[in-house]
């Protein structure tokens, strides 16, 4: 994920920021506001006078703004170079009620990917676990051969490796994702 | 996009976090000290006192700024380039499978159908959300004998698309030239 939407957010916030301040500076540079404030400086001005007579309680306040906007700011760096959109680990619900089934999320990716590259007609396949452990969506990436019967491979993996995965979860509404991509590179498997 | 995106936000956030403790640690320098601490802001404060509004600098700040929000909000608010195009839910396997073709393999798979054509040298394909353009070069350097590569050559790529069976039908436009030499 890498807080992608936020990124967006906060970059039109900011353009829309910087087109307000400066389109409001630019017009007073140019006089829309009067020839007074044209040929006036720039601390010559209300918010200039009031910063001069408030200094005093003004500025710490000022501080304690930044300093919150400073940890958002970390906080944000932090989601942006660390944050991973995997989901862990699946606590498997059991039918009993006793004991408890943890299954490893890798152990689940990587045998959809085995079943789904042993199926003739496709060059390579990738998996992941996305969102939340107890409400993930399984994110599924096949690179099929050029030659392949496009449809009744789709259809396939739709109906055995997928379904076989949402069984192992015992979750057969399981949010899934199935990424098709063709290949030119020539086929090298001999089977 | 993303990537680019992240690299601006990485760079924004960095420079939020400088600004904030160059801030704080100048206000508690002033307030403990009354020395200046690392921003020199008496320099700043005397500048913005004498400078006047109609100021060239000021004039030519307002400029880069407006010009670079403009940029940011046009790039930001741009649609995304299409990356999936979803395949058509009727032939789905099971239910509440998300199932679409990336657009480099579309393009892919086209560029593939188109080459096998006979006649043809190279091509480029691209795939946009609802149109794919085929731009081939023909073996031969006869301008006639490479127009007549057209028809062969987009019942190849409709052939190619309706195997591929995607949600939505999309236009094909094909131009082929002749080799150059």
């Amino acid at each position: 994920m890498h807080a992608d939407r936020t990124n967006r957010t906060l970059l039109i916030v900011l353009a829309l920021l910087l087109l307000a301040v400066s389109l409001d500076a630019g017009a007073a540079s140019i006089g829309v506001y009067g020839t007074g404030t044209e040929h006036s400086t720039l601390m010559d001005n209300p918010t200039g006078r009031y910063f001069g007579a408030e200094g005093v309680w003004l500025w710490p306040v000022i501080a304690v703004a930044a300093l919150i906007i400073g940890l958002l700011a970390l906080r944000w760096l932090i989601a942006l170079l660390f944050s991973t959109d995997r989901a862990g680990d699946l606590l498997i619900q059991p039918s009993t009620g006793a004991g408890r089934t943890i299954l490893a999320n890798r152990a689940l990716t990587d045998a959809v990917v085995g079943e789904i590259e042993g199926y003739r007609g496709v060059d390579s396949a990738r998996a992941r676990l996305i969102g939340d452990p107890d409400d993930p969506e399984l994110v599924v990436r096949a690179v099929l051969e050029e030659t392949a019967d496009f449809t009744a491979l789709r259809q396939r993996i739709e109906t055995e490796a997928l379904t076989h995965a949402r069984q192992a979860l015992g979750n057969m509404s399981l949010p899934a994702q199935l990424d098709l991509t063709i290949t030119d590179r020539r086929a090298t498997r001999v089977s | 996009m993303r990537l680019v995106n992240r690299v601006l936000a990485a760079v924004l956030s960095l420079a939020l976090l400088a600004a904030a403790v160059l801030l704080i640690a100048t206000v508690v320098a002033d307030r403990t000290s009354h020395h200046q601490g690392i921003v020199h802001w008496r320099a700043a404060y005397h500048w913005a006192r004498t400078t006047t509004w109609d100021a060239g600098s000021i004039r030519v700040i307002c400029g880069i700024l407006i010009l670079a929000g403009l940029v940011l909000l046009i790039v930001e608010l741009k649609p995304a380039r299409v990356s999936r195009l979803a395949a058509d839910p009727t032939e789905a396997g099971a239910d509440a499978i998300d199932t679409a073709y990336t657009r480099r393999g579309l393009a892919a798979a086209i560029r593939s159908a188109v080459t096998a054509v006979d006649g043809v040298r190279s091509t480029s394909v691209k795939v946009k959300r609802r149109t794919v353009k085929i731009a081939a070069t023909a073996s031969a350097q006869d301008r006639t004998a490479a127009r007549s590569l057209r028809d062969p050559i987009t019942d190849a790529v409709r052939q190619r698309l309706s195997a591929l069976k995607l949600r939505r039908t999309l236009s094909v436009s094909v131009r082929v030239a002749p080799r150059s030499r």
